[in-house]
């Protein structure tokens, strides 16, 4: 226990640390001078050449790959993310306030998502084959071939230019979170009927359940006490998955609504390459990845112990 | 030897000369398969020593039979390439005209050959299995038991044809079994292995006529009584 | 099962010759007819410079279906290399390994793709570069995990006892049981590709313009949601039946692999 204990720490780090790494690299590497895209985006002009190499001196990028590095990651392990090369404020407040219309909307479509694919999974599964299960599975199924950013343009199509019904574009009111929520929720909803579905379907099938019903236990307690446990293992997974794809969905469906985020946050500093925005989104994802899946794992062991075992 | 606590052999000592054969006998469980890994080469011994001609075992490119015959070749290519590996994997061809004697010995058709595992019934495969231990003529050939997944009379056949081979090619063969009817009528000497220990080393006809060991005796006896053993007068 | 393979078939015709059955050039600017609705001339519209939809579909899928299977391919070559490196190559290098993909795996891909495609710029390669090495880590578990235990087969005991070659033990008798199991996950990879495709497209950060290619496609058609809804709808369809198709298609071939596993199951065993 100890030890496997260890060994998901060690990953949290390596994942960090390779994150970190990586996406620096990736600057570094990437086309174009550093310091000549930080000038440009400062100045916005055509800027003399000692002007750049000015910029290249105060942004630590004359040193080289690994003390540049250090020049970012030393202040960044204090909590500093630095200063927006095109700005020139501090990252932190402004990262605070994407996330702040991020989070209510990533939990909203992840409560939608629930909402929609728990009954109906349940409800599937108590007929498997039935017509209420093949609509289910084929729901799932589309579900999961419509992309986010198409399913939001027809939304808007639908709800805010057709009927009128909601607003569409920015988030100035609480009524704007409505369908960015919703075109999340719709696709997190498609995959998670198909887990559960499933999850259920093989709870049921399990040895231990037939001699249960012989013992004359009710069938609403054999749900409750050993389907339920079983199918939400799989469920775990999903949302641990789920929250990956909520990620990548806020990024499509921000842009899609022109709503403000962390995935416009990371767009729009990609386009004015402000490098140093775009490491604190990419290092804020790791940090929130590994805590999440840290905590996932710990869900595990709370449900089954044998988990803990294996791990090791 | 396995890696973990339990200790799977300990005190077993033979030597095997060059063109004899050494039946190691025992039940399920008492480390045969063990013994099999240890000499290959594929577990290390924690002490002791496996040597041929003074230099480790593996140098000599020894040779196994499996017991399944089957599981032996991979099931997605045709038995000549399996066969041919021996060779192959050290930039050398397969000399056809040692093939086809082989072939001969085992009365094995060569078009079998292009067949698949699964499309050549068990003792076809079993020969074929034969076949491939023997291609690069390695002085040394392990058969983990190698007639346990035949049936009554194709065993009998086939211990025959390994017997004829050995003749001919002049290999030292450790038979590891638990039938000791093969055991008595085709090896020069008998092991009997139990719980990780050699009971007894003993000359087969010595064996069959008084074994030394308790083990060995009730071994015998029973074999005796199945009718699996006959006396040797 | 015979209407998915039928509608996989029409779409790797598309793919293929597509292009030549288009009725006009894809890039072909006409403004006069600009956001013409949908008639004889312009079956499917035009865009907003007057270009044929129709046209920009057909050679939009040589990009979508082309690059989703370059990338897919790419990731399938990767991902069997890393999981073969880490089932043969010992209990270090296996613990190294799957740690390094189950951090790329932790990471959501899309967002990846969407940094490094960013910061290289629009164009195909970087396209190519960001899905690509972020796409290769389900075909590394699934190759480990068979790869582990194929060791124990008996046909991969006598190839090491034979003196083969790693290398060739992984060409001869691992990779070909992997195959069947891989596509599997290849399907499915292939569909995340297009759409993964499609929305670098629609972010601006994929394939350029004016070359035809469905996210951007999209991306064009938005800002004309309200006078020309339809133009919005053909891309997405187009993403969407793709998708479904392949989706489908490996469903399929994965029943029908588990069912082979079934009776060779029943016949050994």
């Amino acid at each position: 226990m100890i030890l496997s204990a260890a060994g998901v720490l060690l990953r949290a780090v390596v994942v960090l640390t390779g994150t970190a790494i990586a996406t620096f690299a990736l600057l570094w590497a990437g086309p174009g001078d550093p310091a000549l895209a930080v000038a440009m985006a400062r100045y916005d002009t055509v800027v003399p050449a000692e002007v750049i190499d000015q910029v290249r001196a105060e942004a630590g990028l004359d040193a080289g790959f690994w003390p540049a590095f250090w020049n970012w990651i030393g202040p960044l392990l204090s909590g500093d993310f630095g200063n927006s090369s095109v700005t020139g404020r501090p990252v932190w407040p402004d990262l605070v306030a994407a996330i702040s219309y991020t989070v209510p909307l990533a939990l909203l479509g992840l409560a939608i998502g629930l909402g929609i694919s728990v009954p109906l999974a349940i409800l599937a599964a108590r007929a498997p084959g039935g017509w209420l299960d093949r609509f289910a599975v084929a729901i799932a199924s589309l579900g999961a071939a419509i992309p986010a950013y198409w399913l939001g343009l027809l939304l808007i199509l639908l709800f805010a230019v057709t009927l009128a019904w909601l607003p569409a574009m920015g988030a100035r009111t609480p009524s704007h979170v409505i369908l960015p929520a919703l075109t999340l929720g719709l696709g997190v909803a498609a995959s998670l009927t198909r887990i559960i579905r499933s999850g259920i379907l093989e709870a049921r099938e399990q040895a231990f359940l037939p001699a249960f019903r012989r013992r004359g236990v009710a069938d609403r307690a054999i749900g409750r006490d050993h389907i339920a446990p079983h199918a939400a293992i799989p469920v775990i997974t999903v949302i641990g998955l789920e929250l990956a794809f909520l990620m990548e969905g806020a990024v499509m469906v921000e842009v899609i609504f022109s709503r403000p985020g962390l995935g416009s946050f990371l767009v729009n500093a990609i386009e004015a390459r402000d490098f140093p925005k775009v490491q604190a989104v990419v290092i804020l994802a790791a940090l929130l990845f590994v805590v999440l899946n840290l905590l996932i794992d710990l869900l595990y062991r709370a449900i089954d112990p044998r988990i803990g075992g294996q791990g090791a | 030897m396995r890696r973990g606590k339990t200790l799977t052999l300990d005190a077993v000592t033979f030597s095997l000369p060059k063109g004899d054969t050494l039946a190691v006998v025992g039940e399920s469980g008492a480390g045969k398969s063990t013994l099999i890994a240890v000499v290959l080469g594929m577990l290390k011994p924690v002490a002791g020593r496996i040597a041929w001609s003074g230099g480790p075992v593996s140098a000599c490119r020894p040779a196994l039979v499996m017991q399944e015959p089957r599981a032996a070749f991979n099931p997605v290519l045709p038995l000549r390439r399996s066969i041919s590996e021996p060779l192959t994997a050290r930039g050398a061809s397969v000399p056809q005209e040692r093939l086809a004697r082989l072939c001969d010995g085992l009365e094995l058709p060569q078009t079998l050959l292009d067949r698949r595992p699964g499309e050549v019934s068990i003792g076809q495969a079993q020969r074929a299995g034969i076949l491939r231990a023997l291609v690069a003529a390695p002085p040394l050939v392990l058969f983990d038991e190698p007639l346990s997944a035949l049936d009554a009379v194709t065993q009998k056949h086939t211990a025959r044809l390994i017997a004829d081979l050995q003749r001919e090619e002049g290999f030292a063969a450790l038979i590891v079994t638990h039938d000791l009817g093969y055991a008595a009528a085709f090896s020069d000497e008998i092991a009997v292995l139990r719980k990780g220990r050699i009971e007894e080393l003993s000359p087969t006809s010595d064996f069959v006529e008084a074994p030394r060991s308790e083990y060995g005796l009730a071994l015998r006896d029973a074999a005796f009584a199945l009718g699996a053993l006959e006396k040797v007068a | 099962m015979r209407s998915v393979v039928v509608l996989v078939t029409v779409f790797i015709l598309i793919a293929v010759a597509g292009p030549l059955v288009a009725p006009h050039d894809p890039t072909a600017i006409n403004i006069p007819d600009r956001l013409s609705p949908p008639g004889a001339a312009w079956w499917l519209g035009t865009d907003a410079l007057g270009r044929d939809i129709l046209s920009r579909l057909l050679h939009g899928a040589r990009w979508s279906l082309g690059l989703a299977f370059l990338i897919s391919l790419i990731g399938l070559i990767i991902g069997t290399a890393v999981g073969l490196a880490a089932a043969l190559g010992g209990k270090i290098a296996d613990w190294v390994v799957m740690r390094v993909t189950d951090s790329f795996l932790a990471f959501p891909e899309l967002v990846a793709a969407v940094v490094i495609a960013g910061i290289l710029g629009g164009g195909v390669g970087s396209l190519i570069l960001a899905l690509g090495v972020t796409g290769w880590m389900r075909y590394a578990r699934v190759a480990r995990g068979i790869g582990l235990s194929l060791g124990t087969r008996g046909y991969v005991v006598q190839a090491k006892l034979a003196g083969m070659s790693t290398l060739s033990i992984a060409r001869w008798h691992y990779l070909p049981s992997l195959l069947p199991s891989l596509t599997v996950v290849w399907t499915g990879m292939f569909a995340r590709a297009i759409l993964g495709i499609s929305a670098l497209g629609f972010l601006g950060f994929g394939v350029q313009p004016p070359t035809a290619e469905w996210g951007t496609m999209l991306l064009d058609a938005r800002i004309h949601m309200r006078s020309t809804p339809l133009q919005m709808i053909w891309p997405g369809l187009a993403v969407v039946l793709c998708v479904l198709a392949i989706n489908l298609a490996g469903d399929a071939l994965r029943d029908a692999l588990a069912r082979r596993e079934d009776q060779s199951s029943a016949e050994t065993g």
